[in-house]
């Protein structure tokens, strides 16, 4: 990987980085019972996380 | 599912160092926990478990799979060289334990070198006395990867005028010193004054049967001294991995390794034959700008996950587990003086390195002594502050 090639993680990281509000109400949502976590907890959770993500990354 | 979401080892008496490095995070914290110092009963009680050749009944990880990430890491040297904070921090810390012992060696064995992190180390000025390397006439360091290995030139490595002779040997530390020479082996018994390794053991898929060899190339009385991530590393990683995992795919699946713990090093050097065992720990925690700039540092440092049983399909890591990940860690381990809950600006990530020093059996060693021998009670001389905690 040499260059100074933008890589895509660190255009997702960028993307989560400025999804800070949705990132951590994702986060709350599964540490608030850790102990039992199943599939799709917090599917509301992430998906608006994720169409925040995805906002980002769009743009370059 | 078990998790260890508020556990902290509580040092006695905590030493805090600060440390700045580059722009890629902000500080780094030292805690040294407790010293344990184990002698093994008088009498031969080892047991061989020397297999020939090959690598024994135990297979964890993928050794070459794991030389393939470290070429690739390697590749890249800027890269590699800025994320050699951890080795060389560990290396340094393994030196000074060195200055422990009062001996001068002919020839030192270092397995698992990466890229040279320990010739480095024996080379920085130590107050008040020479460097360590003035000690050693011949280091041979040998490493899985070669390119890894020669990453970087003697120049970078050591200074022109140092008394120390380096070899290189690219090698699968895993295998070479099982079997001597007219096996197919590299080494002969008896050949090295020292043994060193830093930071590399824990990729070893057949920990007995390495640690019996480092035994059987030592010469008699002769120390081994290794410094091997351990215990809780990476746990703040690996339960965030399990969590985002369980939520997103409904399922976990092996991202960090499964790492040996204290407790479990110090019977297995016993059981290979080792002498005199000391054991400490040492637990580095390392703030992260975010948990995307931890996962890079650890594959730039050629650690990428390398068990067997991992998950092979395109993307080793989801990008939606990926993408929840942050969140999770910051809100189960973000600082807020290390509760959780986010708040900080960093993420911490805590990197459990077990220091541990064996003797092989040699004519004229200091024997402990019997059990029950002891006359006066250790109580009595060290009051209540004698307990380990």
């Amino acid at each position: 990987m040499p260059g100074n090639k933008i890589r895509p993680v660190d255009r997702l990281a960028q993307a989560v980085a400025k999804c800070g509000l949705e990132s951590t109400a994702y986060g709350k949502c599964i540490a608030k019972d850790f102990n039992n976590v199943y599939k799709d907890k917090c599917l509301a959770e992430f998906r608006v996380l994720q169409a925040c993500v995805a906002k980002h990354m769009g743009k370059k | 599912m078990i998790l260890r979401t508020s556990f902290r080892f509580q040092p006695r008496q905590g030493i805090r160092q600060q440390f700045l490095f580059g722009n890629r995070f902000g500080h780094l914290q030292h805690r040294r926990c407790l010293a344990i110092a184990a002698s093994t009963e008088s009498g031969n009680n080892s047991i061989p478990v020397a297999r020939k050749g090959g690598t024994g009944s135990f297979q964890i990880f993928d050794r070459n799979v794991k030389r393939l990430q470290r070429d690739r890491a390697a590749a890249n040297a800027e890269e590699s060289r800025n994320v050699d904070y951890l080795r060389d921090e560990v290396a340094n810390r393994l030196v000074e334990r060195l200055y422990d012992i009062n001996r001068s060696y002919s020839h030192v064995l270092d397995l698992g070198a990466g890229a040279c992190h320990l010739a480095r180390a024996l080379h920085r000025p130590h107050p008040g006395l020479e460097p360590f390397a003035s000690r050693i006439k011949h280091l041979t360091s040998a490493e899985l990867s070669s390119k890894v290995l020669n990453r970087d030139p003697d120049s970078y490595v050591m200074p022109s005028e140092s008394p120390m002779k380096l070899t290189r040997l690219a090698q699968d530390e895993e295998t070479i010193l099982l079997a001597p020479p007219s096996q197919g082996g590299l080494f002969e018994s008896n050949t090295f004054d020292a043994v060193i390794s830093c930071g590399s053991l824990h990729w070893i898929n057949d920990l007995p049967s390495v640690l019996s060899g480092i035994n059987r190339v030592l010469k008699p009385d002769s120390p081994f001294l290794c410094a091997m991530f351990g215990g809780d590393t990476l746990y703040e990683l690996r339960t965030s991995l399990q969590l985002a995992g369980m939520d997103r795919l409904g399922g976990v699946s092996p991202h960090v390794s499964p790492l040996a713990d204290v407790r479990d090093m110090g019977g297995l050097l016993q059981r290979t034959g080792y002498r005199l065992i000391t054991i400490d720990i040492d637990d580095i925690i390392v703030d992260y700008e975010d948990v995307f700039a931890l996962v890079k540092d650890l594959q730039a440092m050629g650690e990428s996950n390398a068990v067997l049983g991992r998950r092979k399909s395109l993307a080793a890591l989801s990008k939606d587990v990926l993408v929840g990940l942050d969140g999770i860690y910051r809100e189960l381990h973000g600082r807020a003086e290390d509760g959780g809950s986010g708040g900080g600006v960093g993420i911490p990530a805590t990197f459990r390195i077990i220091y541990m020093i064996g003797w092989k059996e040699g004519s004229g060693q200091q024997q402990p002594l019997k059990r029950g021998s002891g006359e006066v009670n250790l109580k009595d001389i060290l009051g209540d502050q004698g307990g380990l905690g």
